[in-house]
């Protein structure tokens, strides 16, 4: 939520650094923004002016044969998608929420998608980073080649620090070359606890090498025309004869029809305007009980899991949400509100000192790159 | 107190904790660590002591931080950086006693083991069920998993699989200050920002794991290896690239050089790689059985098409494990041609290799030295090294004035300077060279929020001077 939102709109990393410098000169709050497609994110951040970095986009480097891409942070990640289709390369990691998202925005708030799956999370993908901090220093950290351990690794800290710590300019990732095959399956669970876990544990242990293995809910298998109560959506990739292998193993386990690759656009896209979105975690091994724990609790909810990851992301209406969070149901594991009314749900650590330590040394993080907070102050809750 | 004072108090200060045998103290016993895999460095550290428990790392660390001393955690001393050497007033603490397997979760393919767990030692544990720890050093037979962590260590097979980073769930650490902390969080996701990446590969400096929780990579189904042979390092280079280019993604793409293939087939290690060959190319693909005959054979065509002379496969065990053996070993082989040994490491875009390859090799000739190169081609992370004997004088300068040179050729190439040794000591004079002082003042900030008092692996990673430079320019600017 913006108080005074004054807009402003830089081009360049040092109309950037201007914009810092002056809004600490003023002691002034600033609200980063890429697409602004996640602003109404619900929390409470106190700012007196919104800065948009979309205007500093475009490719500055892109040799194929590195498999890695230089870009600005205000660039799209459709932009980034069609670069890379141009060479048969992508970025792999398509995450929920809207194409027209930037790079900054999802390395920024540690967005990822089912594709998580194989290819992990922002942090897994990002090779370096510039960065204007709170101080208004540029720093580049990290670098543009695929293995680098030169100094402590300040890539790893902006990345999901939403903003807090620095305003990303340029980020270089890591591409991978596209599969021969990508192809998409939907299996039907059954909603019997027994008989879901046993299919869990069996698509685990499958000889499968999936992309992505996501359980929906029968609202959303619906909604995405894949099913009519909980279904699995497979993705599979490689040459054709592995996937061909991999779709009679998974036939094995159940009836298995082709989906549109398609699905997953639109699987990323299905969150309604100001939905909360929550993320509840545990060990795999114990998804079919989380799972039956969220999607008791969410009732009309959205709700699906990274089978393999054990994540249950739910997307609940605004008005409901406290359904899912009135008491703490996931212990041990962690719950994150993804986006949402401002819920203290960080996860619980077995001793509270051991946790008020490691809040320290975030808060100590803070005041190292942004002293004064005035970047996107309250987005990360205590820490911000 | 005087200095010997000061020592005789805090070793019978953690004889106390750790018990009389844990704490050395004589020169004679010291000896063994005042190196480490790079033993172009030697310094003496005022003791060491080896904590047998978990409480008694704990203990130690907070004798430490009463006692205001210095301290290196120090695993099994296969760095390549320097970065375990403790100087002066510097106190090893050894944590190769700390070995045991804590826990294995097979269902999720998780472990918890103690920071001086030997690499292979876990994989053989979790191979009984049908696990692996993926990230796997050269050293693996020996290294451990917590100088793994400090060093974010890599080896032939993150090309596919990724480094240390991407294989650690949970941390916990005892900070310098002698307080706990969890990083990670290995029974669900983690919130707030990511101080388990930023610990991972701090070389020590920002305190010691205590318990480390790994993530275990199911075996695969199957595993073929190649071996490639060309008659110019250019073309191996060329296939190299085309193999990438071509989608397939390699569990392992290594190349070794004639030097190195000759050292190799002259040690007990040898592996049958051609002799004359210019360069060999070894190339691994693992996975699900089904469709992994595709990608040997486009390997194959592409080797073939790019000018190999031949392309050996394997894929009976005994002949995967030899040629493996010689790549692995390489640079124990490299014995046979020098008393001394410098084994580098950087990294540049892989695009850039054959001229980067080309360029060290003049600079080797240049400066009348040896250079073989034995690498991660797949990554483009060099390993050039050079093979010496420090008995004639001047040819030390002449090996650290090439590494110098072969430095900065693959930081003008966009590169970097270490891919997975770390800066250590070594390579504390580069860093300017790659980073911007506001930058590597922002690394030692960060390094202060985690030690305050920079006891913890002091003087590495991040050249102090620089910092303090910087500081100034900050003093005289408020």
């Amino acid at each position: 939520m913006i108080l005074r939102s004054e807009q402003l709109a830089a081009c360049t990393v040092t109309e950037v650094r201007e914009e810092v410098r002056d809004a600490r000169r003023r002691d002034e709050a600033i609200r980063i923004a890429g697409s602004a497609t996640w602003m109404d994110a619900g929390r409470v951040v106190r700012a007196e002016r919104l800065l948009s970095v979309s205007g500093l986009n475009g490719v500055i480097h892109y040799i194929p044969g590195d498999f890695t891409i230089t870009v600005r942070a205000g660039t799209t990640l459709q932009h980034v998608a069609a670069m890379a289709a141009e060479e048969r390369q992508w970025l792999a990691l398509e995450p929920f929420g809207a194409r027209s998202g930037t790079v900054g925005a999802t390395i920024a708030t540690g967005s990822y998608g089912p594709l998580a799956h194989a290819f992990g999370t922002p942090r897994d993908h990002v090779l370096g980073l510039r960065v204007v901090t709170g101080n208004g220093d540029l720093l580049t950290v990290g670098g543009r080649v695929v293995k680098n351990v030169a100094g402590f690794d300040l890539t790893r800290l902006f990345t999901g620090s939403w903003g807090t710590l620095g305003i990303i300019t340029e980020a270089t990732f890591r591409l991978r070359a596209l599969p021969e095959v990508d192809e998409s399956y939907a299996l039907a669970v059954d909603n019997d606890p027994q008989v879901m876990d046993a299919q869990l544990r069996a698509i685990s242990s499958a000889s499968i090498a999936p992309y992505s293995v996501e359980m929906l809910n029968a609202a959303l298998a619906q909604r995405l025309g894949v099913g009519t109560d909980t279904t699995i959506l497979v993705r599979l990739g490689g040459n054709s004869e592995s996937v061909r292998a991999q779709v009679k193993a998974l036939s094995q386990l159940n009836t298995v029809g082709i989906t549109s690759p398609e699905i997953w656009s639109s699987f990323r896209e299905c969150e309604p305007e100001g939905a909360t979105v929550i993320r509840f975690a545990r060990r795999p091994s114990h998804l079919g009980g989380l799972w039956r724990s969220a999607v008791k609790r969410a009732a009309g909810a959205l709700v699906h899991a990274s089978v393999g990851r054990g994540v249950v992301r739910c997307i609940v209406n605004r008005d409901n949400d406290e359904q899912l969070t009135g008491e703490r149901w996931w212990d041990p594991g962690s719950a994150i509100v993804e986006r949402g009314a401002d819920i203290p749900l960080h996860s619980s650590g077995p001793l509270a000192a051991v946790t008020c330590v490691r809040a320290g040394i975030s808060r100590r993080i803070k005041d190292v790159f942004d002293p004064s907070n005035i970047l996107n102050p309250g987005i990360m809750g205590d820490v911000g | 107190m005087t200095t010997s004072e000061r020592d005789t108090e805090l070793a019978a200060k953690l004889r106390g904790i750790t018990g009389e045998s844990s704490v050395l103290t004589r020169r004679s016993q010291l000896l063994t660590y005042t190196s480490d895999g790079l033993p172009t460095y030697r310094k003496w550290p005022a003791l060491a002591v080896f904590p047998n428990t978990r409480n008694e790392l704990i203990e130690v660390v907070r004798a430490l931080a009463l006692a205001k001393r210095t301290f290196v955690a120090r695993g099994a001393g296969t760095g390549l950086s320097g970065g375990a050497l403790a100087e002066g007033d510097a106190v090893v603490v050894g944590l190769n006693r700390l070995n045991r397997i804590l826990s294995i979760d097979a269902e999720n393919r998780l472990a918890v083991v103690e920071p001086g767990t030997v690499n292979a030692h876990l994989t053989r544990a979790a191979n009984a069920h049908g696990l692996h720890y993926a990230p796997d050093p050269s050293s693996q037979t020996a290294c451990t998993i917590g100088g793994n962590v400090a060093e974010n260590a890599g080896g032939p097979h993150c090309l596919k699989y990724g480094v240390t980073l991407n294989h650690v769930a949970a941390l916990t650490v005892i900070l310098p200050e002698g307080e706990l902390v969890t990083l990670g969080n290995a029974d669900g996701e983690d919130a707030g920002y990511d101080l388990l990446g930023a610990f991972i590969g701090s070389e020590g400096c920002f305190g010691i794991a205590v318990d480390v929780t790994v993530r275990l990579t199911r075996n695969p189904e199957a595993i073929v290896t190649l071996l490639a042979d060309f008659t110019t390092v250019e073309a191996a280079a060329q296939a190299v690239s085309a193999i990438i280019a071509s989608g397939i993604v390699p569990a392992a793409l290594e190349m070794m050089d004639n030097a190195t293939i000759r050292a190799v087939e002259a040690s007990i290690y040898a592996a049958g790689y051609p002799v004359d060959a210019a360069a060999v190319l070894l190339a691994e693909v693992d996975g699900l059985k089904a469709g992994l005959d595709v990608d040997v054979r486009v390997i194959e065509h592409l080797c073939v098409e790019l000018g190999a002379r031949t392309v050996r496969i394997a894929r009976e065990e005994g002949e995967r494990m030899r040629l493996w053996q010689g790549r692995k070993k390489a640079f124990g082989a490299m014995g046979r041609i020098a008393p001394d040994l410098i084994v580098q490491d950087a990294v540049v875009p892989r695009t850039r290799l054959p001229e980067i390859l080309a360029k060290i090799g003049e600079i080797g000739r240049r400066h009348g030295i040896m250079i073989c190169n034995v690498f991660h081609a797949g990554d483009g992370n060099l390993h050039p090294n050079i093979a010496y004997d420090a008995r004639h004088a001047g040819v030390e300068e002449r090996a650290h004035e090439a590494m110098r040179e072969i430095m900065t050729v693959c930081i003008s190439a966009g590169g970097t300077i270490t891919g997975e040794h770390g800066v250590g000591l070594d390579k504390l004079d580069y860093m300017p060279l790659v980073f911007t002082p506001q930058t590597l003042d922002a690394m030692c900030q960060v390094r202060q929020v985690f030690d305050p008092e920079r006891r913890s692996n002091p003087e590495k990673v991040v050249p102090v001077h620089s910092c303090r430079e910087w500081y100034a320019v900050r003093g005289a600017r408020a």
